[in-house]
């Protein structure tokens, strides 16, 4: 497998090998210069991509091709050494090691260089702690204000006719649209169906009722509504929470509420009365601490 | 041996003569001229001393088998993923700043987008090639963690990570961690509904750490969740940081396995004390080019021909905003399933909360990771095997490490695929919570399945070859006791054992 | 000719305003006729009057309104096969003519409800996007592919529904969909945008049925990584491996 001859014989095997290879060094050419007038002329997404992998192909076969049956298949066998274990080396690794070199038995001055490292680690965390901010008070509030009118993302606040029974909306502070960790899921529902406790009761005119929209359980928007069966479903990991009972967790993963938005009606617009009484989104270790 | 036709003749003021190269090489007709490459390798040689390492290098002995040829590829992918990414890093602008947008594409026309989420729309639409680069870029990134995951397969069932290679393991182990954070805060850059979606869910797996999630959660991103630091940050991580430790990690990975030399399957002249193979030069050095260009070819098939993460639907991300289905790319599904079909156990233990995100968010994944990442010390630990291994294993022979790595790879598969549930349940028409129950149901039942029937089809087969009764011990290894030597000359010689 | 009648017709008894496309048969459905359709067909779960039939899960039809029937009529989901079953698009039971009869019936047992909404074409793409993914992509896919909401229920992908049929999906909120009240604008700006969706080009090759990652997961691994193992069948054809052992220069036959 030297190439030809003296006499200039080739071996049929070889010769086809040598024809493969040349036309997959072909195909590579033709591609590759096709692809380029492609793109001069506007180019178009699948086109170049066929024929850039006829391009590809084409040199890879070649190669291969002619590494596996135009050159030497020459099995060859190499020793191996062993892997560390030298006894003289490992026995003189240990002395230069053990080499009094004023490093063993000063415990003290161990102790002392731990306290040290320990002193630059809380100065070289100070880059890291301004990273971001400390958490304090975001996670447990939201830019809801009681008076604060529910207004649709830029837009006027909302009035009750805006929603049809079985109907919903996102909902924000009037005119704040700077938090959104606020957006809040207006629903309207045949009053006679709701089946709030307490307070919760009192904060739900006529069948309006408000939510947060972030999940409780890793913070996705609860996007999709079952209006048939009042029933909000988060398409990260399919939560599923009842809004005729509080928005209590029904189905999938989470295990909290997701917090109502205590509202009430003013005239021809709705106004919170305050902030969401438990943090919104995901929950975390003290969601009591706020 | 340098040819004496180029020595340098000493102290003439003008080249030699025909006749005196002819009586200077002693013969007329013999040692013809040196060839290109022997002259380009002299040139090296003398400003680089190369010529040494060189010959031995190019000597070096690789075993050849298709299955050791799935690192390579995963190595061809990650030089894709690089010149692809430098491509599209020229266009990427990493800014979460709002900008008009301004493109061919119609319904976005006007609204006002993150200049990151513009910069990927032009590269899409506007940039001749571009959508085709990034389109390259991502299917490369998928099929790379899977190509990783097929390497580590081979890896694991042969036993290739006995001592000396258990510190490759964990390196290669590394580079799979690598993989996995590249591509999250890969395609998270362009800025859209969908990644973003995926980030709000990372964040809220950091935020559900007890005691210091809050905190880890606000430095990793800049503040509560959304926030303009994510888009710059991650692309740091993707362009830069993850890159680098790539680069290193896959030098130290490489470096280890010239070092050990390749391991090698039984049959043959093989033994634990040779490698049995073609040379580097020439063979092994065509075929893996020819590997590399056959690989990239397949990733350009998939970039022009599957569509793949179009931004322009989804459109940017806005933190109010979802669309379903809703999952993250496939290899982090498993991750994904698994939140998704955990129950909802969120209980409150003197005053802390673990909320339900954490166990299958946190603590799973890094139960099951840990366990891969230190398999070579457990196994050694049950086999109390520490000797040197460099023949590869039957997966049959080890049936209880067989088992081990097929329950795991059922557990991730199972997960995977719960990641789907929505889109399985949608192309079945099939019930959501019927099959949350079912993968719930699957998830316990067919892992320990999987463990107790691979190990006793491996022990049937073992048996049949009439072996001690060990579950984790293989065979004695090869026939031993002959060792060889090279000679200075470069051939080989006996040496008594 | 027919066309011509069955359109005065409709106005003249001016309850139902013609949908767009239509064909009308030769034959008009009389009153009478239409009547005995919905005895045959609708009256076993929704009741002789439209009072609903609470054994066969049939809610009352009193009062839901022309575009209600019009919508399940038109796009197959009603008449069910048997009752309790899940209505699903298919192709209509009817044709235009009895369309027309079963909603004048319908409609004639009372109480009102909203008409056939008047779509006109040339809504804004623009800000049909903006809707369209605040209020319809997480159920419907930002893809329009549909995807399934829980519950055994399904948010179907819209490359079939016609304008009409999304503005009266809007307005009555089938299923389990809500219900949505926008004025005309934002109406035909999101019909406008589906129709986008619906004719809108893949530039970057197949689709794989617009279901984002899980798809495209499915061709990462089934296609990508079997292509992969099969160049390297190819690269590394030649092994040793399966050989019989064979001795090294120097050792003993085996």
């Amino acid at each position: 497998m030297s190439g030809p001859t003296r006499s200039g014989f080739v071996p049929p095997a070889e010769r086809r090998a040598e024809r493969l290879v040349l036309a997959a060094f072909g195909v590579t050419f033709l591609s590759g210069t096709a692809l380029l007038i492609l793109y001069l002329l506007g180019g178009q997404t699948q086109l170049e991509g066929i024929l850039l992998t006829l391009c590809l192909g084409g040199l890879g076969v070649g190669i291969v091709i002619w590494a596996q049956r135009l050159m030497s298949a020459e099995v060859k066998v190499e020793a191996r050494h062993p892997i560390g274990g030298d006894r003289r080396r490992i026995a003189e690794l240990g002395d230069v090691l053990t080499e009094e070199a004023g490093f063993t038995r000063r415990t003290l001055l161990i102790r002392a260089l731990g306290g040290a490292l320990a002193g630059l680690g809380a100065a070289l965390a100070i880059p890291v702690f301004s990273l971001g901010p400390a958490p304090g008070r975001a996670l447990y509030e939201t830019s809801w204000r009681p008076g604060a009118r529910l207004a649709v993302a830029g837009g006027q606040p909302l009035r009750p006719d805006d929603l049809p029974i079985g109907s919903l909306l996102t909902v924000y502070p009037e005119g704040d649209d700077s938090d959104p960790n606020a957006a809040t899921l207006l629903i309207r529902i045949e009053p006679e169906l709701l089946r709030l406790e307490g307070e919760a009761a009192g904060a739900a005119p006529d069948g309006y009722v408000a939510y947060s929209k972030l999940c409780t359980h890793a913070g996705c928007p609860v996007g999709l509504y079952r209006a048939a069966d009042h029933r909000l479903i988060c398409p990260c990991h399919q939560s599923e929470f009842d809004v005729l009972t509080g928005a209590t967790p029904v189905s999938g993963p989470a295990a909290r509420r997701l917090p109502q938005l205590p509202i009430r009606r003013e005239g021809d617009t709705f106004v919170a009365v305050g902030d969401f009484p438990t943090p919104v989104g995901p929950s975390f270790w003290n969601m009591g601490g706020g | 041996m340098l040819r004496r036709s180029l020595r340098p003749s000493p102290g003439r003021g003008r080249p030699p003569s025909r006749e005196e190269r002819e009586r200077a090489a002693g013969t007329a007709d013999e040692a013809p001229p040196p060839t290109e490459l022997e002259r380009l390798g002299i040139w090296l040689d003398r400003r680089t001393g190369i010529a040494g390492v060189a010959r031995t290098g190019l000597r070096k002995v690789f075993p050849d088998h298709w299955s050791f040829l799935l690192g390579e590829i995963a190595l061809f992918a990650f030089l894709i993923l690089v010149a692809t990414g430098t491509f599209l890093t020229f266009f990427y602008v990493p800014s979460a700043a709002l900008v008009p947008y301004e493109g061919s594409y119609e319904p976005l026309v006007g609204h006002e987008v993150s200049a990151a989420f513009d910069s990927v729309m032009a590269l899409s639409f506007e940039v001749r090639a571009g959508l085709l680069m990034r389109q390259i870029h991502h299917w490369t990134a998928l099929v790379f963690v899977g190509v990783i995951v097929l390497h580590l397969a081979r890896v694991f069932f042969t036993g290739a990570f006995r001592r000396p290679r258990e510190l490759n393991w964990v390196v290669g182990f590394v580079l799979l961690t690598l993989a996995l954070a590249e591509g999250f805060t890969g395609y998270s850059l362009p800025d859209d509904l969908l990644s973003g979606t995926g980030a709000r869910i990372a964040y809220s797996a950091a935020l559900s750490i007890p005691f210091i999630g809050p905190w880890v959660a606000s430095l990793v991103f800049g503040g509560e969740f959304p926030t303009d630091a994510l888009i710059s940050r991650f692309f740091v991580l993707h362009v830069m940081l993850l890159p680098g430790a790539f680069f290193g990690a896959i030098a130290v990975h490489l470096a280890f396995v010239v070092f050990h030399k390749h391991t090698q399957y039984r049959g043959g002249q093989a033994r634990e004390t040779n490698v049995v193979g073609r040379s580097f030069w020439p063979s092994q050095v065509f075929l893996s080019t020819g590997l590399f260009f056959l690989t990239a070819a397949v990733m350009a098939l998939l970039g022009g021909l599957f569509q793949i993460n179009p931004v322009w639907a989804y459109g940017p991300f806005e933190a109010a905003q979802v669309s379903s289905p809703a999952q993250p790319d496939w290899y982090v599904g498993w991750l994904d399933g698994a939140l998704r079909i955990f129950p909802p156990f969120e209980p409150t233990i003197l005053g802390v909360t673990i909320p339900s995100a954490f166990i299958p968010g946190v603590v799973l994944p890094g139960i099951l990771f840990t366990i891969v990442a230190v398999w070579p010390f457990i196994e050694a630990r049950f086999t109390r095997d520490d000797r040197e291994h460099h023949l590869l294993d039957r997966f049959w022979e080890h049936p209880g490490r067989t088992a081990t790595g097929v329950t795991i790879l059922t557990i991730f598969g199972i997960l995977t695929l719960a990641g789907g549930n929505d889109v399985i349940a949608f192309y079945f028409a099939a019930e959501i919570e019927a099959l949350t129950n079912t993968f719930r149901l699957l998830t316990l039942v067919v892992p320990p399945l999987a463990f107790a029937i691979t190990y006793r089809l491996c022990r049937t087969r073992r048996d049949r070859a009439d072996e001690p009764d060990e579950p984790f011990a293989g065979r004695t290894p090869g026939r031993g006791g002959v060792a060889l030597r090279r000679t200075a000359a470069g051939g080989f010689e006996d040496v008594e054992p | 000719m027919a066309l011509a009648a069955g359109v005065v017709l409709a106005l003249v008894a001016g309850r139902v305003t013609p949908a767009s496309g239509a064909e009308a048969s030769a034959a008009q459905v009389t009153r009478s006729e239409a009547a005995a359709l919905y005895l045959q067909n609708c009256a076993s779960c929704h009741g002789q009057q439209g009072e609903g039939v609470a054994s066969a899960a049939g809610p009352p039809l009193i009062g839901v309104g022309a575009a209600s029937v019009d919508f399940y009529l038109r796009t197959g989901r009603m008449p069910l096969g048997a009752p309790g079953q899940r209505p699903q698009r298919q192709d209509p039971a009817f044709d235009e003519a009895q369309i027309l009869g079963l909603i004048d019936h319908v409609v004639s047992l009372g109480g009102g409800g909203p008409e056939i909404p008047q779509v006109r074409a040339g809504g804004e793409v623009r800000r049909g996007w903006e809707l369209y993914t605040a209020n319809c992509a997480a159920c419907h896919a930002a893809t329009g592919a549909g995807n399934a909401v829980g519950g055994g229920n399904v948010a179907y992908g819209l490359s079939e529904a016609t304008d009409v049929q999304i503005a009266e999906a809007m307005l009555i909120g089938p299923g389990v969909m809500p219900r949505f009240a926008l004025d005309d604008p934002d109406r035909d700006a999101i019909i406008a945008y589906v129709g986008f969706l619906r004719t809108a080009e893949s530039p970057g090759g197949a689709p794989i049925g617009g279901f984002g990652p899980v798809a495209e997961g499915f061709v990462a691994v089934f296609v990508g990584l079997t292509l992969l193992v099969a160049v390297s069948r190819f690269v590394g054809r030649q092994t040793h491996e399966g050989e019989p052992e064979s001795a090294l220069p120097g050792e003993p036959s085996p």
